[in-house]
């Protein structure tokens, strides 16, 4: 029986420290993600596609411009009920953070007329961009709407939310993306 | 990959399908094992189901109290949406002990209890990992392995199919133990043992692991210890069966 305790012993031990072992030959450098082996799309782990789109009042806004910041994209339409509903939430975390992350709200195929207004009627602040033949929301396979879309300051997307958000998950989410950084 | 599946006009986000789909198969398994090993079904099947219920609603109200000041200006989103907003800790933590209490009360045997919610365990494990193959959150790191998938253009190892074949080969050896009427304990431990050992290998492929602030990698080093804990486990398991049966043997 002795033999036996002893045996199991010396065998967890060689097990641990192989795993041990392991574990310590695939230790990583601390680096940067390998975010140069990273393609565009619009799933978690790769690089958001880059855009260019306009406010209604013409000025361009780009994507990739936001580097360095953690940016929360928000695709919505102002006959979208839900949308509706998330929208002073994404407006209070841009008070909030503003300077440290951005939000942006991508409409989905309305005018640049459509768009002003319903800015205007919800005292949006953020930047609301025109995206009328829906060239940014096919790139980002945007469905359904709400779409929410965190991107960390290296231009990496970290999640993908279908449904409407709240107050609490957007701070979490932007200073779980800070802190990373 | 294919993060969702259209039928008709509507759009389903593939995580969440696989995600419910595991659980419906998790649960079936682990009512069908506790039947194969003549415990009460009942019993068995409610401490996943609680276990389950109580660690989403666990999960909800750590967040909701970590997020109070958010929450209490519209508590409405308290329980509304809840498509997001989990603390996963705390969802382990405490569905973990609601669903061991609620098999003391039940007074259900512990180690057989354990070998009973195994394959169902090992099931979760493996939707996650499908779910994570679908949707894409998770990627293997570069190859030019003939085995590599393309991820958006890049030839990649396709880990969590790697994952996927463990999770079943876990299953697999859990199946044979059960099969030859091993002690009560030695299916949960050697199946786990297995899974673990293999996770330990595996994250290595994985190219957006967790990692600690000095590199190493935060699932092998759980794993790690769930292995080793299994198999201490299954060294005081083995040695007091023998002692056992040299005590009959003495005695007879």
């Amino acid at each position: 029986m002795l033999k036996s305790r002893f045996e199991w012993t010396i065998w967890i031990v060689v097990a641990a420290l192989l795993g041990a072992a392991w574990i310590f030959v695939s230790k990583e450098e601390v680096k940067e993600p390998s975010i140069l082996t990273l393609t565009e799309a619009p799933i978690v782990g790769h690089l958001a596609p880059d855009f260019t789109l306009q406010t209604p009042i013409g000025e361009t806004v780009t994507l990739s411009e936001f580097r360095g910041q953690p940016v929360v994209l928000n695709f919505w339409a102002s006959w979208c009920g839900p949308c509706r509903v998330e929208m002073p939430f994404f407006e209070r975390t841009q008070m909030k953070y503003n300077g440290q992350a951005t939000v942006i709200g991508v409409n989905q195929g309305e005018t640049a007329d459509i768009v002003q207004d319903f800015g205007v009627r919800q005292n949006i602040s953020y930047p609301l961009l025109v995206d009328d033949d829906n060239t940014v929301n096919l790139d980002y396979n945007v469905h359904s709407l709400p779409t929410t879309i965190f991107i960390d300051p290296d231009g990496v997307v970290q999640e993908v939310i279908v449904g409407i958000v709240n107050q609490a998950v957007l701070e979490d989410r932007i200073e779980g993306m800070m802190r990373a950084e | 990959m294919f993060p969702t599946i259209n039928i008709g006009p509507f759009v389903f986000p593939t995580a969440g399908i696989v995600y419910l789909l595991g659980v419906y198969l998790a649960l079936t398994l682990i009512e069908r094992a506790a039947k194969r090993l003549e415990l009460n079904v009942e019993a068995t099947y409610g401490v996943a189901v609680v276990g389950l219920l109580v660690g989403i609603v666990a999960a909800r109200l750590a967040f909701v109290v970590e997020y109070w000041a958010s929450f209490s200006q519209n508590l409405i989103s308290i329980i509304w949406p809840l498509t997001s907003g989990y603390n996963v800790a705390a969802g382990l933590f405490f569905g973990a002990a609601a669903a061991f209490f609620y098999g003391r009360f039940k007074q259900l045997p512990f180690w057989s209890t354990l070998d009973a919610l195994t394959p169902g365990l090992l099931t979760a494990f493996i939707a996650i990992s499908l779910a994570d193959f679908l949707a894409g959150p998770g990627y293997g790191t570069l190859t030019r392995m003939p085995w590599g998938i393309s991820v958006f253009g890049i030839r990649r190892q396709p880990v969590q199919l790697f994952e996927i074949i463990l999770g079943l080969a876990a299953l697999g050896v859990w199946w044979q133990v059960v099969k030859r009427g091993a002690p009560a304990g030695r299916p949960f431990l050697l199946s786990i043992a297995l899974y673990s050992a293999g996770r330990l290998f595996l994250d290595v492929y994985r190219d957006n692991t967790w990692l600690t602030a000095d590199g190493y990698h935060i699932m092998q080093i759980l794993a790690l210890a769930v292995f080793v804990g299994c198999l201490v486990m299954l060294m005081r398991m083995e040695t007091a069966v023998a002692l056992k049966n040299e005590t009959d043997q003495q005695e007879g």
